[in-house]
């Protein structure tokens, strides 16, 4: 996928069409109603009233989103683990996780209004609830497809149960377990910004809407380039953060192939 | 060991189901947040009975549809043509890196905005955010074809349409499939939501509607309508990619 990074036919493109959005959204007053031009939204995003505002509510978005993500991680890979480790404790909860998988996440947040009032707690809740789903079941997968030797070794060392867990399966699974966290990422996301339109009071998700109900186009487009660069900058930081976390894989992998 | 597991996992279900039932009866859950489970399923019949559930599923599924099909047509023959041509991709590469960070409920606001609480704003979203499992999934399968099998169709003559037809779509379908399998549980999830943002119909909005007016038995009536609509949509794409696929 990746060629040279610097694309002037790519760039000249996106050029292209910002200044076509500029001059069409010029000329019509009428299309500026709902499509303001682009120098419009980029001043918006300069005025301290909207940017001191869209500040705050990403702090509020960003916070949601960790705290969601990462109990998901938390919860989703021990639960994860330890289904895929017994065949026994998984056949109690398949049929449960069967039901609900295919249920829209997003179906479970009238239910957390209802549980949890309005506010973090049910944005969290939400979030943690359709983010482990992908960490769940691609924990379960990668803890099932480990090579039985792997598992058998440690046994024959004497390693108890939970260290066989937590030494063996967990790290002989990570790059599955890695591949559900990839997944989750977007979804939470999706997520936060979902309960905050439907049921918030703060946040990016509200301020987007918000803003389109008051009538300030170039808010709510400044607020949308706001959680794009959001989406952006997460994705970066986890790519970095897979590398890192999972190099010792290509040495395995170069030791294993020699 | 299979009928076992099936045993232990049902057995569970009924005992969670029991439980929900026995503690909502003897009043220690509060009936305003679990209602009986056999009250659910009463009212979740007559909705059924009465044409409700029905109706706003169909209403939502009309839109779904709409925003999917669309969505398929319009970027499964783009990916192909980026696929193919490192140009047409070099070109487009940085508006859709622009584009895709995006989370596609936040679009929903300026659907609104162009297009008002209509359909085309649910389809639009779902237009939207199909987009790049589809897209992706397309340029992706057909870089992954063998150049051998295209250069094999070029030399016996095989005209370029012809050839994109006949060996670049085939070779390239079993990613594409997995693209639209992507796209087919988020279109379902863009249309509760943008449902449940911006309409006064279909089951998202249904779903949200019974929580507001405290009928929470039909809150959950709805979410398994829902959740019985996801299984068999996902079962219908899995029975047809098979079918279609069939040698693969």
């Amino acid at each position: 996928m990746k060629r040279s990074v610097f694309n002037p036919t790519g760039l000249a493109v996106f050029a292209a069409l910002l200044l076509a959005w500029q001059f069409v959204s010029r000329s019509s007053g009428d299309l500026q109603s709902y499509l303001p031009p682009p120098s419009r939204v980029f001043e918006a995003l300069l005025q301290p009233q909207v940017a001191r505002a869209l500040w705050e509510n990403l702090w509020q978005t960003l916070a949601r989103f960790a705290g969601g993500y990462l109990i998901a991680a938390a919860l989703a890979i021990a639960f994860g683990v330890a289904l895929g480790y017994s065949r026994y404790a998984y056949s109690f909860s398949e049929v449960v996780i069967e039901l609900l998988r295919p249920m829209p996440s997003v179906a479970i947040i009238p239910v957390a209004i209802l549980c949890l009032g309005i506010g973090d707690a049910m944005v969290i809740a939400v979030t943690v609830y359709a983010a482990a789903w992908p960490i769940l079941l691609n924990a379960i997968d990668g803890v099932r497809n480990i090579d039985p030797t792997l598992i058998n070794t440690g046994r024959t060392f004497g390693l108890g149960r939970l260290r066989i867990l937590r030494d063996v399966a967990l790290p002989a699974a990570a790059p599955y377990i890695a591949t559900g966290l990839r997944v989750s990422l977007p979804i939470a996301l999706i997520l936060v910004t979902t309960a905050e339109m439907v049921a918030g009071v703060n946040g990016l998700g509200y301020f987007i809407l918000d803003e389109e109900r008051a009538l300030h186009p170039e808010n709510m487009y400044a607020g949308i380039a706001v959680v794009a660069l959001l989406g952006y900058a997460l994705n970066r930081i986890f790519v970095a953060v897979e590398e890192r976390a999972l190099a010792w894989r290509e040495g395995l992998r170069i030791s294993e192939a020699a | 060991m299979k009928g076992v597991s099936k045993l232990n996992g049902v057995l569970t279900l009924i005992l969670a189901l029991a439980l929900w039932e026995t503690t909502a009866r003897a009043g220690l859950a509060n009936p305003l947040l679990f209602p009986a489970m056999s009250r659910i399923l009463t009212s979740f019949a007559a909705l059924i009975g009465s044409g409700e559930i029905p109706a706003q599923i169909l209403t939502s599924l009309r839109r779904a549809a709409a925003g999917y099909f669309l969505a398929a047509a319009v970027f499964i023959p783009l990916g192909v043509a980026m696929g193919l041509f490192d140009r047409v991709y070099r070109a487009l590469a940085i508006v859709i890196e622009a584009l895709r960070p995006i989370p596609p409920p936040v679009v929903i606001p300026v659907a609104m905005l162009f297009f008002g609480l209509d359909d085309a704003m649910k389809i639009f979203v779902i237009f939207f955010s199909c987009a790049w499992p589809i897209l992706l999934n397309t340029i992706d399968g057909v870089r992954s074809v063998d150049r051998v099998l295209v250069d094999t169709a070029r030399t016996f003559g095989l005209a370029r349409v012809k050839t994109i037809l006949h060996v670049v779509l085939p070779a390239a379908a079993p990613q594409i499939a997995t693209g639209l399998r992507i796209s087919l549980s988020i279109t379902l999830i863009l249309v509760v939501i943008s449902e449940m943002v911006g309409s006064s119909d279909g089951i998202g909005y249904f779903i949200l509607n019974a929580q507001r007016r405290l009928k929470i038995d039909q809150m959950y009536a709805g979410m398994i309508a829902l959740a019985l609509l996801g299984y068999i949509l996902n079962q219908a794409f899995l029975f047809l990619s098979k079918r279609l696929l069939h040698g693969r």
